[in-house]
């Protein structure tokens, strides 16, 4: 049997389910720790999620599938680059659980296409934003980009 | 997938630390015993030497033995789950942490590998790594490891 690609990645953050639910939504905060990109989204189903890499220029345009502030999030994950905007949208579901003290973040990314050129880039990228989300939330800095980002997201992923 | 059956964990953390502090916290109790449960290991950091990662109550949750060591970059070990026997009864995995410094910060890549599909061991350490590796992170960049993983829970 063989299974789906499905990527999982989960943390755990010293802070509140509401800190964390903005600082993956509002883009005044996502700019802070998501090197450089503004991530708006505090939509509805239905409505869009958008994000514009540092140069401003619109990289993200992704349907909300699901919103439950501050529990749970869901979109079909679509970037506007060259190499990835034919492909099908695969889906991005997102789960903050209130622990004691800290919160349970559990990123899952599936729903990709056979062949599907996004997953490998996703799974450098969701670690790399989410170690700097949780510095954010933690020390108030955030993370450089790792060394295979910074160029990549300057010049929208391309390798 | 690939040519052997093998069970595979991966997981990628980027921690605001130098390669040498987070190897002595990887390696020194007075690290572990915080991010880790309040367990320490017992090995003397040698190729071939063995490794037993010791509970606070002196038993021995998991052992095996040192196949790669080259502080701070790499380290690998053979790893067998000692107090339970379902999972005992797998046999050797394989854990490899690799330490790579990224300008003020160093990206640490864990792989935890069976060679078997479907492997319990490595579906429980899938569930275990996430938090101590959250609390590691924590511990290094706020001094405070996170509440959860400060002693061994009750009961078990």
């Amino acid at each position: 049997m063989k299974s789906k690609p499905k990527f999982v990645y989960v943390t755990y953050i010293a802070s509140t389910p509401e800190k964390v639910w903005q600082a993956l939504t509002d883009p005044s905060v996502t700019e802070k720790y998501w090197f450089g990109f503004h991530v708006a989204a505090n939509g509805k189903a239905g409505e869009y999620m958008t994000a514009h890499d540092p140069t401003g220029k619109e990289v993200h345009r992704d349907l909300i599938l699901e919103s439950d502030p501050p529990h749970r999030l869901s979109y079909a994950w679509h970037p506007l680059y060259d190499e990835f905007k034919h492909e099908r949208p695969s889906r991005v579901t997102i789960e903050i659980t209130p622990l004691k003290d800290q919160v349970r973040l559990t990123v899952v990314h599936d729903d990709f296409d056979e062949g599907s050129i996004v997953l490998e880039k996703i799974s450098n990228g969701w670690p790399a934003v989410l170690s700097s989300l949780k510095t954010y939330l933690e020390t108030g800095r955030s993370l450089a980009a790792p060394s295979w980002s910074a160029t990549a997201a300057a010049e929208g992923s391309h390798e | 997938m690939s040519d052997t059956a093998q069970s595979s964990f991966v997981y990628v953390t980027y921690i605001r630390t130098a390669p040498e502090r987070l190897w002595q916290a990887l390696i020194e109790p007075e690290f572990t015993q915080q991010f880790w449960y309040g367990t320490r290991q017992d090995c003397t950091w040698q190729v071939g030497a063995s490794w037993r990662l010791m509970l606070p109550d002196g038993r021995v949750a998991d052992a095996g033995e040192i196949i790669e060591i080259d502080p701070p970059r790499r380290l690998v070990l053979s790893w067998r789950k000692e107090f339970l026997p379902e999972l005992s009864a797998e046999g050797y995995s394989r854990l490899t942490y690799a330490l790579e410094q990224q300008g003020e910060m160093v990206k640490l890549t864990i792989t935890h590998q069976m060679d078997c599909l479907e492997s319990k061991l490595i579906d429980a350490v899938s569930n275990g790594w996430p938090v101590i590796l959250a609390s590691l992170k924590s511990l290094l960049e706020t001094g405070e490891a996170l509440e959860a993983t400060r002693r061994w829970p009750e009961g078990v």
